[in-house]
């Protein structure tokens, strides 16, 4: 629990420092995550259609 | 006295049997040598009109261009290479001959570069004519460029014309298989080739040598252990 | 396979991903440098590492199988799904790097040596990929593989430092990281979920590899008609 507190006393101090050089980008930052998302579930969704089909013989 | 099997010949000897039949069968026809003569030709002259009439262009990315062509008539001969022995199960008949593997690997890869260079040499001077370069430090470094990149083209060349040569759709996946893996030697070929063509004033082109050097040490070594594997059975 | 693991490491994975992210989107400081764009780190760091170790799998596979003397087709499967799986996080982590080298360097590309020699690395894996579909022989097949696997491994490096060492001579790209200690955090929570998401993967992969090997390897050689290949592909609908 310490640990979380602790860590929630670094964010707030965090907040003030004030965001960098480059202003705003979350354009850019949306878009990776959102391309990785999808992608990662197409690519999910293409394992389980290939899903091995248990042989009934 | 009375054994009837033939005294084995070795590997170097047997690399040069095989590699002697090569070039019997390529000096016969020379239809290989004259098919990718052409075709590196008509490449060299496709970069020039690609690029438009700019000499100065030219003359700067010619060592570029040069093994570009060379690079792409290889793709051409090194797929060859293995066509000729699939066409009546050859390469069955030389492994039961019984020729080793890697003996086999050795005078395609040393034929393979042979042919490269004797591309190169009839390569030179269109080059000299068409880019207008002039070769500045010297015949001496030229061939050794030359040299060593017929090597490093044909040592990964021939593992991989092996594998497509029996794959469907061979003649894309030779190009796909073995350009990105050329790409280091491809780049000290060119870098070196235009230290060649324009001057070397801060004596780069031994480091791209070394570089050369190394490739073909990791090639022909990789390339030596592993194609027993590709063709046994 | 264990019930368990097949849905609880997708569903963990999923968790710890989605808490490393949060993380980085929302509590981790935006970089000094590069803003709020840095937050991109946290979904392009853990794709590449997650890349490096498929391949790097991929690549222990291969040269397994060609070592062993009585190599399975378990190591042939692992191989192709390490390489599938592999492909797909290193094609996302070469996207989400070209997007955040937009806003920092200026440009989507440059001919940096990572960046350089992952684009070779993965037309190296595609031509791999490639090669496996076809070669019809199970046993040609997961040999050559194997072979074109060495060769693209051994490549990488001498990719990296030959372009390192042709760009050295014209311009040094770098790009300086400040790291804090709560990126820090957020990157390996980020890394760990997606860890367990890639280990998900390539066991699902690696089933559906080894079924289709063990119904190549069962499929009589001579079925009806001559089209063999493209039968072995199709699953059976007809009982």
């Amino acid at each position: 629990m310490t640990t979380l507190t602790t860590l929630g006393v670094l964010a707030q101090a965090a907040g003030q420092v004030g965001s960098g050089r480059i202003q705003g980008g979350w354009g850019y930052v949306w878009a990776c995550y959102g391309i990785t998302v999808v992608a990662l579930v197409l690519y999910s969704l293409s394992l389980w259609l290939r899903r091995p089909q248990a042989a009934k013989e | 006295m009375s054994t009837p099997r033939p005294r084995p010949i070795g590997l170097i000897g047997a690399t040069l049997a095989l590699l002697r039949k090569d070039l019997l069968i390529e000096w016969r026809t020379r239809a290989r040598l004259n098919a990718i003569v052409f075709f590196a030709l008509a490449t060299l002259l496709m970069f020039s009109f690609a690029l438009g009439p700019d000499t100065r262009l030219l003359e700067k990315n010619a060592g570029g261009y040069f093994w570009l062509a060379i690079l792409f008539a290889s793709v051409l001969a090194m797929g060859e290479s293995f066509r000729v022995e699939s066409e009546n199960a050859c390469l069955d008949g030389i492994r039961l001959a019984p020729a080793d593997a890697r003996a086999i690997y050795l005078s395609k890869a040393l034929g393979n570069a042979l042919l490269l260079i004797a591309l190169g040499i009839v390569l030179l001077p269109v080059m000299v004519a068409l880019y207008g370069v002039k070769v500045v430090t010297g015949f001496v470094d030229l061939g050794t460029v030359l040299l060593l990149g017929s090597l490093a083209l044909s040592a990964p060349g021939t593992v991989y014309a092996a594998i497509s040569s029996n794959a469907r759709a061979r003649d894309v996946l030779l190009p796909l298989l073995l350009f990105p893996l050329v790409i280091p030697a491809l780049l000290s070929l060119a870098k070196a080739t235009s230290l060649v063509l324009q001057g070397d004033p801060m004596n780069q082109l031994g480091s791209w040598l070394g570089l050369l050097l190394g490739f073909n040490l990791i090639y022909w070594g990789v390339g030596f252990v592993l194609f027993p594997r590709i063709i046994e059975d | 396979m264990n019930k368990l693991i097949k849905w609880g490491l997708p569903v963990v994975g999923l968790g710890v991903l989605a808490a490393g992210w949060w993380l980085g989107l929302a509590w981790a400081p935006p970089d000094r440098e590069m803003g709020d764009v840095q937050r991109i780190m946290y979904v392009h760091v853990p794709l590449q590492w997650m890349a490096m170790l498929a391949m790097f799998l991929n690549f222990v596979a291969a040269v397994a199988y060609l070592v062993r003397s009585n190599a399975s087709w378990k190591l042939d499967s692992t191989a192709e799904s390490a390489a599938e799986v592999g492909l797909v996080l290193g094609a996302l982590g070469m996207v989400t790097g070209a997007i955040w080298g937009r806003p920092t360097w200026g440009v989507y590309w440059s001919w940096d040596p990572r960046l350089t020699s992952e684009a070779i690395m993965l037309v190296t894996y595609t031509g791999y990929l490639v090669l496996r579909r076809f070669v019809e022989d199970p046993d040609k097949r997961a040999t050559w593989s194997a072979v074109v696997a060495i060769l693209g491994a051994i490549n990488l490096p001498i990719v990296w430092f030959s372009v390192r060492w042709w760009r050295s001579l014209h311009q040094v790209q770098s790009s300086p990281k400040t790291v804090d200690p709560q990126m820090v955090l957020c990157l390996r929570v980020s890394a760990i979920g997606l860890l367990l998401l890639t280990i998900a993967m390539l066991m699902h992969r690696y089933r559906i590899a080894l079924a289709e090997r063990r119904a190549e390897v069962a499929l009589p050689e001579a079925l009806p008609g001559t089209g063999g290949a493209a039968s072995v592909h199709d699953t059976p609908k007809v009982a």
